[in-house]
């Protein structure tokens, strides 16, 4: 399973790389909202999962969530954002343009793990 | 305690110092290569050599053995062998002084009358103590290291000294910057760790990132907990500033809150300038 980690910081990407790994998730990471975007060109249907950062240059976690949901190739994959925004308006704000799930930063390998797993059972 | 150490003076310097701190206050004379224990004194004096190179290097490296205290370091000038005090200044030196100048203005500087710092007043802690929890979780969960509150100081003028700073903007009901500033060993321990990976492979880049991510996340993790008070806030992007010896500012005329941390025995601060709009006015600075 391809799973795209998003994020602006690499240490960040490589935290979520680390915890992930073990439960043989393959990973594509984006540094950016765009990157994101241009992931989903070139891998399509192949992606089972997204982690979506809401900060990012160039283009946000947000507007990717409002360009996959105008994408009828995109609209079904599911999208975790992963993000120091952590108040319940920001969430809520998430889920409405399509996130599944949301965790706050900082978290631990246990509740990502937690939330991946329920979302892709689901 | 009121202990001042004059490092390297001359016993001229020290004959006059003494003279002027009268003998409320201990004055130690020791030599630079002796000098431990930093945190004993209130104050630390400097003669100002020729070689002004090597003044700057032992600036420098006093000012890193403060481990981010707003420890004093006054350089005595002799008359007519500094051109600029400004590169002094900005090593570390507190302030440069002329023991030519008038008494009464060197016994202010000495007792510390103009370098002000304050403790926190009690409704300043009410989001200090947001910020000193929120730090102390982010490197638990991400670096799984024990990090020790130590102290807190308000500083209307102060510079933080340090090898790499995280900052990032705040804005919304309160306004200001939030610094994070570590000595290069610490940031590499702390970065290998959150990435599960020998301090050998962390270079530059990585430190960069991870200390962007480590104030992001503070900042992140504390605004959630102001929604509905005045001290919410919006966080900008981070920047980084790296370099030995730099040093980071903050807005004028807004209290630096200066929070220093221990993880392993070394030392990092947090800077939180923090204005909110809807505060009561009056406070100190």
């Amino acid at each position: 399973m391809k799973v795209i980690v998003a994020d602006d910081s690499r240490v960040m990407r490589n935290i979520i790389d680390r915890a992930i790994k073990p439960i043989g998730l393959e990973t594509i990471h984006a540094g950016n909202g765009q990157e994101v975007l241009d992931s989903l060109e070139i891998h399509g249907q192949d992606i089972s999962l997204i982690l979506l950062d809401w900060n990012m240059p160039v283009m946000n976690g947000l507007e990717v969530l409002e360009s996959m949901q105008g994408n009828n190739l995109y609209q079904n994959i599911p999208v975790l954002m992963v993000s120091t925004e952590s108040e319940k308006e920001k969430m809520d704000k998430a889920i409405e343009a399509g996130a599944k799930g949301y965790l706050s930063k900082p978290f631990t390998s246990e509740a990502l793990m937690s939330l991946i797993r329920s979302t892709i059972q689901t | 305690m009121d202990k001042i150490v004059a490092i390297d003076c001359s016993s001229e310097v020290i004959k006059r110092l003494t003279g002027l701190l009268g003998k409320e206050i201990t004055l130690l004379s020791e030599s630079f290569e002796n000098i431990r224990n930093l945190q004993d004194f209130r104050m630390i004096i400097l003669e100002c050599a020729n070689n002004q190179e090597g003044v700057l290097q032992r600036i420098r490296k006093l000012r890193y053995a403060c481990y981010f205290k707003a420890l004093p370091i006054i350089l005595i000038k002799k008359e007519g062998n500094i051109d600029s005090i400004e590169s002094y200044l900005s090593s570390g030196a507190t302030e440069v002084l002329s023991l030519d100048d008038p008494p009464v203005a060197c016994r202010q500087i000495l007792k510390g009358h103009l370098i002000p710092n304050r403790k926190p007043l009690k409704e300043e802690m009410e989001y200090l103590d947001s910020f000193i929890k929120n730090t102390i979780y982010v490197l638990k969960t991400t670096a799984s290291v024990e990090t020790i509150f130590h102290e807190v100081y308000f500083a209307s003028d102060f510079r933080i000294f340090g090898d790499i700073s995280g900052i990032i903007g705040l804005s919304g009901e309160a306004e200001g910057t939030l610094g994070i500033t570590f000595y290069w060993p610490l940031a590499q321990m702390i970065i290998a760790r959150m990435m599960g990976v020998d301090e050998d492979h962390i270079n530059a880049e990585l430190i960069h990132d991870g200390v962007a991510e480590m104030i992001n996340m503070i900042g992140g993790s504390t605004k959630k907990e102001f929604v509905g008070k005045p001290y919410h806030f919006e966080i900008s992007l981070p920047s980084v500033v790296i370099g030995s010896g730099h040093q980071i500012g903050h807005a004028e005329n807004t209290p630096i809150a200066v929070l220093i941390f221990e993880v392993n025995c070394q030392y990092f601060a947090l800077q939180v300038c923090l204005n909110s709009k809807g505060r009561k006015k009056g406070l100190p600075h």
